[in-house]
């Protein structure tokens, strides 16, 4: 295990931030922690960093007890900070350069780096901008550049998209796979559910500083007694005909309001052929159809009755 | 590793308009005003032009011989002339010209010598010290012949001769110039805002109060390392300004600072440091924000300046006398007595004795800010 996390207890005064929390991850994963805003997700990678006094629990990183002064496992791990952690004043190529400058001390390597790290978040055509020139999404990846330049082996990614346009944000999605590809673990911390969903392998999901659940993706969702969800756009549906579809296989629940019949399945295969087989045999004309697949925040409802970003 | 996170934390500060503007540009300005505000008293002081009298020349006047002899000795044109004489041939002329304002006084001669003015001032001040004096001698005279004549030889050799009874002693070669303090102190003042690059260090440096400092804080470099490389940078951009600063008041403003120049430099480093940990301990010590920091950092700032004689010259001295507490353990009013002393002392005793105790007060400060700062977990982000 790269990261081992063992009942981690983290009071702010009377506040529980995290009540006995443990996680481990294992090398080559994209670890997601995903949870609503005040979850602990940021308080976990705080302690993990060693920034932050913890009352309980114990942090290994790379199988070593982890402090402050760690430098041997602090020199293997990146870290993206929530907020975006650069100097204004310095340059795009001399931020990067700085914050590489304290893992690598070699500076024809640090150059070789630097550039590397510059084309990998694409601010080829940046590098002599100040921050302050920079867009909010560009200026999310210089913050990531920052992070990763030293190549580490672990990297800790703390809502590295928060604030960030559609095509920053793929970008960043991408590189992160990318890192994942050239060997580095990562941690990712996210309240997207979408973003963790595509991107981790693994994901946890906390609540006032509890797992919730762990597992893959399929694993979780596999949890919950939802499955699959039909929508269908019908001008004219009888009660019987709702009645009987209700009666259909690995049907949960069916209800049709404001001109849509909504089915919720359990399991099943080729559920949208069957339902629409029924709905053509009953001569009943239909518009657009929709199919939904469980989501992460459709666990997270069944674990919690709330909604995600509640 | 030193030159790199130094040179770039060297890059960072100067970069930092703001506070230069403040550190540097702000200090010039000042120096400048307090130039053309104090050009009269630097040196540059207004001849002394002869006071405007009137003598009536009536017959007491062209009778008393001696008194004749006097007015002439001191309106003689020259380095030493004192009184501008007009002689009018009557009382209402002269008065005529103390009402046109052309004289500051009418000097009339009769049983005694009488002076007439139309308004009191600095000049009518002087005609009367001058009569006065003139009268009080001519009685002591003449009351010494009246009571021994024999001594007449022995008193008109003595009053040739003027003879002090006190003895002048030179602790310098220099002149006393009040309107120096106000430079000095202004140099203190740039000194003690090194404290603003203090302040940005910390904050820079710690991850509960700044991204930068909790990326830096996750870093594998030593806390220790991190805060000299830092203190190093803001060291010398404090000191570069305020060598800027003393190069603009020596070589444009014509301000003197003695002929050492080695200790004006040590002065200069030594305010820096004092400077720079004044900045640490606050931003390590308030807990409030950046904004509140800056606003303590200034008004500690000004306060000691003013103390030392930033914005009144007798303050200093004052201090001194009322609270002389408060002279040694104000910053600003060690450096600015420690220029003061460079230029009017010629013994080094009073420079060593505020060099070392700015020196105690900086470390102190510099200790207790690095006990906080070393600290490597935070109770809360």
């Amino acid at each position: 295990m790269l990261v081992r996390v063992q009942n981690l207890v983290k009071r702010y005064g009377d506040l529980l931030a995290l009540d006995h929390f443990s996680l481990e991850v294992g090398e080559g994963e994209i670890l997601g922690l995903l949870g609503p805003n005040g979850s602990g997700k940021t308080t976990t990678i705080n302690c993990i960093l060693s920034l932050l006094k913890y009352d309980k629990g114990v942090i290994e990183v790379f199988g070593r007890p982890m402090a402050p002064d760690a430098y041997e496992s602090k020199r293997n791990i990146g870290v993206v900070m929530q907020n975006v952690a650069v100097f204004q004043e310095l340059r795009v190529d001399e931020n990067i350069d700085y914050f590489c400058g304290m893992y690598v001390s070699d500076a024809k390597t640090r150059r070789r780096l630097v550039d590397e790290a510059i084309d990998f978040v694409g601010l080829g055509e940046f590098r002599k901008f100040y921050p302050r020139k920079l867009s909010g999404g560009l200026l999310r990846r210089l913050n990531i550049a920052c992070g990763i330049a030293h190549k580490p082996k672990l990297i800790i990614m703390d809502e590295p998209t928060v604030a960030v346009d559609p095509q920053s944000r793929n970008k960043i999605l991408e590189g992160i796979r990318e890192l994942n590809r050239q060997g580095a673990t990562v941690v990712y911390t996210s309240h997207y559910m979408e973003e963790v969903d595509q991107l981790c392998t693994r994901i946890v999901i906390m609540d006032k500083g509890k797992t919730l659940a762990a597992g893959t993706k399929e694993e979780l969702k596999a949890m919950i007694n939802d499955g699959e969800t039909i929508s269908v756009e019908l001008y004219v549906l009888q009660p019987d005909d709702v009645a009987h579809i209700r009666q259909m296989p690995h049907v949960t629940r069916a209800e049709y309001a404001d001109n849509h019949l909504t089915v919720h399945y359990d399991g099943g295969q080729h559920n949208l052929l069957n339902l629409l087989d029924y709905l053509r045999s009953r001569d009943l004309s239909f518009g657009r159809v929709f199919s939904e697949q469980p989501t992460l925040n459709d666990v997270f409802l069944e674990i919690t009755g709330r909604q995600l970003r509640d | 590793m030193f030159m790199h996170l130094f040179s770039y934390r060297l890059k960072c500060l100067a970069r930092d308009r703001e506070v230069v503007f403040w550190t540097l540009i702000f200090p010039l300005i000042l120096a400048t005003m307090f130039y053309f505000a104090f050009d009269q008293l630097m040196g540059r002081q207004e001849t002394f032009s002869p006071v405007r009298a009137a003598v009536v020349a009536s017959d007491a006047y062209r009778q008393n011989i001696a008194f004749r002899q006097a007015l002439g000795a001191i309106s003689e044109p020259g380095e030493g002339q004192l009184i501008e004489l007009t002689v009018t041939d009557d009382e209402r002329e002269a008065l005529r010209l103390l009402e046109d304002g052309a004289v500051a006084g009418v000097i009339t001669v009769g049983d005694s010598v009488g002076l007439t003015v139309g308004q009191s001032g600095i000049e009518q001040s002087i005609l009367k010290a001058v009569l006065d004096e003139y009268s009080h001698r001519y009685a002591t005279v003449t009351g010494i012949l009246r009571e021994s004549p024999a001594i007449a030889g022995e008193l008109i050799r003595e009053l040739g001769q003027r003879r002090s009874y006190t003895k002048q002693i030179s602790f310098s070669s220099a002149e006393p110039d009040t309107a120096l303090n106000f430079f000095y102190a202004l140099i203190a003042m740039t000194c003690l805002y090194g404290g603003f690059w203090g302040l940005r260090n910390t904050t820079d440096m710690q991850a509960d109060l700044s991204p930068q400092g909790a990326r830096r804080s996750a870093a594998p470099t030593h806390k220790l390392g991190v805060v000299l490389y830092d203190l190093a940078a803001a060291l010398t951009i404090s000191l570069a300004e305020v060598m800027v600063l003393l190069a603009y008041l020596m070589l444009v403003l014509r301000v003197s600072f003695g002929n050492e120049s080695w200790y004006v430099l040590l002065t200069s480093l030594v305010g820096c440091i004092a400077g720079v940990s004044l900045g640490a301990f606050i931003g390590t010590y308030v807990r409030k924000s950046e904004g509140a920091k800056t606003g303590i950092l200034i008004g500690t700032s000004m306060t000691m300046s003013f103390l030392a004689g930033l914005m009144i010259d007798t303050m200093k001295d004052m201090i001194a006398r009322k609270a002389p507490v408060l002279s040694y353990i104000n910053p600003a009013a060690l450096i600015t007595d420690a220029f003061y002393s460079l230029y009017i002392f010629e013994s080094h005793r009073r420079f060593f004795l505020n060099i070392g105790l700015l020196l105690l007060i900086s470390s102190s400060m510099c200790i207790l800010s690095f006990l906080r700062l070393r600290r490597d977990r935070y109770a809360s982000l």
